[in-house]
């Protein structure tokens, strides 16, 4: 131990290093006012998300309030805690169409993970913004089919057209619009 | 007559002291949360009244109305009865303490001091065989809430209290053998004629033609502050709490208003060793300079003024240290009271001493 390290420990200039610190906050704080606290009062002001974030799941509905969904139950196939139960059925007098007569969610068991969002075809699911649904019933948190198109017209107001009236490749091949590579000529 | 006017006018003292230092304890209780919020980088509480300065009210109310759980194994007596030995011992010191100038009034015949309430001879005395009491409420409300992490708790405060009471007894006897006196009263006249009287520097001790050495205290005064950091529990040494090891140790089970006797106590137990450490050390209602810039009353409410100044400087000090330092372990603890505090504290002694007897 050398005489400048006796004079540290004599004079806890470790400590008054870590006070300097704390004080140097204190000051900016209050009398030079140029720090500002880094949280929010949360109910008052919201963060930003970011635009990937991914909240309560929705789903979407086509510009002529027609429901995207076509029930094939790749969702449900894709979900890896079995969120999503899906009950399909054929379109009245159309039986080359089909819909989900019946689409719950248990929100108690997502993890947000996004397959689902990824698994889906025609793009009816959607991930929203919405966190903030603590519920005093666990049973409230099992939603159902209007409960989800609600969420999606909530926070998706712009819909898109139907598939038909967006591209000819769409219309045909049903892929949606995802940029897929351009395969090697 | 006499002894009516005389237990009046200590009514009155003893009211505005009890006053002061309850509405102190609520101030402080926003201010430590604020004042930590500021250093941290967050807000503090915001949500009652502008900037959250109800808070202590809302608190209070809380308190007050919560439900008042004894658990089933808990010793009743005691457990009712800890709270309270908690709290009267450290609001019972402030009878000793002086707040203003040493002053006399003749109140129809009677000598009355207006800015303390007694000024017995043996005031410092006083003050730490009270304080020691309260480590009792302390233990006894560990070992009767029948719960281990509150025993714990009760332990290690007694173990904490026993060592640090002792390193806070010995600091402050280079103070009395400067002043010759355990009277608070006279401990601070003798600190008057500016800063360099204060015990801290302490020069103008009587040394005749070695008035120029200073006989200075700074040795005691920092193992006065640590020690009585941690003979109030408060962080880095508050370990009979120890949020994250113990839950809120000796507190654990107490709700309602029996916690709200220790919380008083615990921050009634920091204004007082705040009111001593500025008496004993910083020349208590002492300005820095020598005298009173103004003449008469004003100048009483000067020295009032200087006293608060000093008082909520070393609270301030309190808050400060717990933003920046982390809990000692417990092993670490005993070393730094027995092996650093207590050869420090011995060592200021026998200098001051030597000194004194040899150059006075």
């Amino acid at each position: 131990m050398t005489v400048a390290d006796l004079v540290k420990t004599f004079t806890f200039y470790e400590i008054l290093i870590g006070m300097k610190a704390t004080i140097t906050v204190f000051i900016q704080r209050i009398i030079l006012r140029n720090r500002k606290a880094v949280t929010l009062q949360y109910p008052h002001e919201k963060r930003d998300l970011p635009g990937t974030y991914r909240g309560m799941i929705a789903l979407l509905k086509y510009d002529d309030e027609t429901e995207k969904c076509v029930g094939c139950d790749l969702c449900e196939a894709a979900c890896p805690s079995r969120v999503i139960t899906v009950i399909s059925a054929e379109v009245e007098g159309e039986p080359m169409k089909r819909y989900a007569r019946e689409y719950y969610m248990d929100m108690t068991r997502c993890l947000f993970c996004g397959l689902c969002v990824d698994a889906c075809p025609v793009d009816a699911l959607a991930m929203t913004k919405e966190f903030a649904w603590a519920r005093y019933n666990k049973r409230d948190l099992r939603l159902d089919k209007q409960q989800l198109l609600a969420l999606g017209d909530r926070n998706f107001p712009e819909r898109e057209k139907k598939l038909e009236f967006q591209h000819p490749n769409v219309a045909y091949f049903n892929i949606g619009h995802k940029n897929l590579p351009s395969k090697a000529s | 007559m006499d002894m009516l006017v005389f237990a009046g006018a200590s009514v009155v003292k003893i009211a505005v002291v009890m006053v002061t230092v309850l509405l102190t304890v609520a101030v402080l209780t926003l201010a430590e949360r604020k004042v930590l919020s500021w250093m941290q980088d967050r807000m503090g509480p915001m949500e009652v009244g502008p900037y959250g300065i109800l808070q202590p009210i809302a608190d209070g109310i809380k308190l007050f109305f919560k439900e008042d759980i004894i658990p089933s194994g808990a010793n009743w007596v005691l457990f009712s009865l800890a709270p309270i030995i908690s709290l009267i011992p450290a609001f019972i010191g402030f009878a000793v303490v002086p707040y203003g100038p040493n002053i006399e009034y003749e109140l129809y015949g009677v000598t009355i001091k207006p800015f303390i309430i007694t000024d017995i001879n043996i005031g410092i005395l006083y003050i730490l065989a009270f304080t020691s009491i309260g480590a009792y409420g302390v233990i006894l409300g560990g070992w009767a809430s029948n719960n281990k992490y509150s025993l714990l708790g009760g332990l290690r405060a007694a173990a904490q209290v026993i060592s640090y009471e002792l390193n806070v007894g010995l600091a402050i006897i280079g103070v009395i053998i400067l002043s010759g006196s355990l009277s608070m009263v006279t401990i601070a006249e003798k600190q008057a004629g500016g800063i360099l009287n204060w015990n801290i520097i302490g020069m103008g001790h009587g040394l005749g033609i070695w008035w120029w050495i200073p006989v200075t205290q700074v040795v005691g005064f920092v193992v006065y502050v640590i020690s009585s950091v941690a003979e109030t529990n408060r962080l880095p040494f508050d370990l009979p709490e120890a949020d994250s090891e113990l839950v809120a140790g000796w507190m654990t089970e107490y709700s309602g208003m029996r916690f709200a006797f220790f919380f008083m106590a615990e921050y009634a137990n920091m204004i007082l060793v705040s009111c001593i450490a500025s008496v004993l050390f910083l020349g208590g209602y002492h300005a820095p300079y020598p005298g009173t810039l103004f003449p008469g009353i004003l100048g009483y409410f000067e020295g009032i003024a200087w006293f608060t100044v000093k008082v909520y400087g070393f609270l301030f000090l309190f808050f400060w240290i717990r933003a920046t330092l982390p809990r000692l372990r417990y092993d670490q603890l005993m070393r730094f009271g027995w092996k650093v505090m207590l050869p420090l504290a011995l060592a200021n002694i026998v200098i001051t001493s030597i000194v004194v007897y040899f150059l006075r």
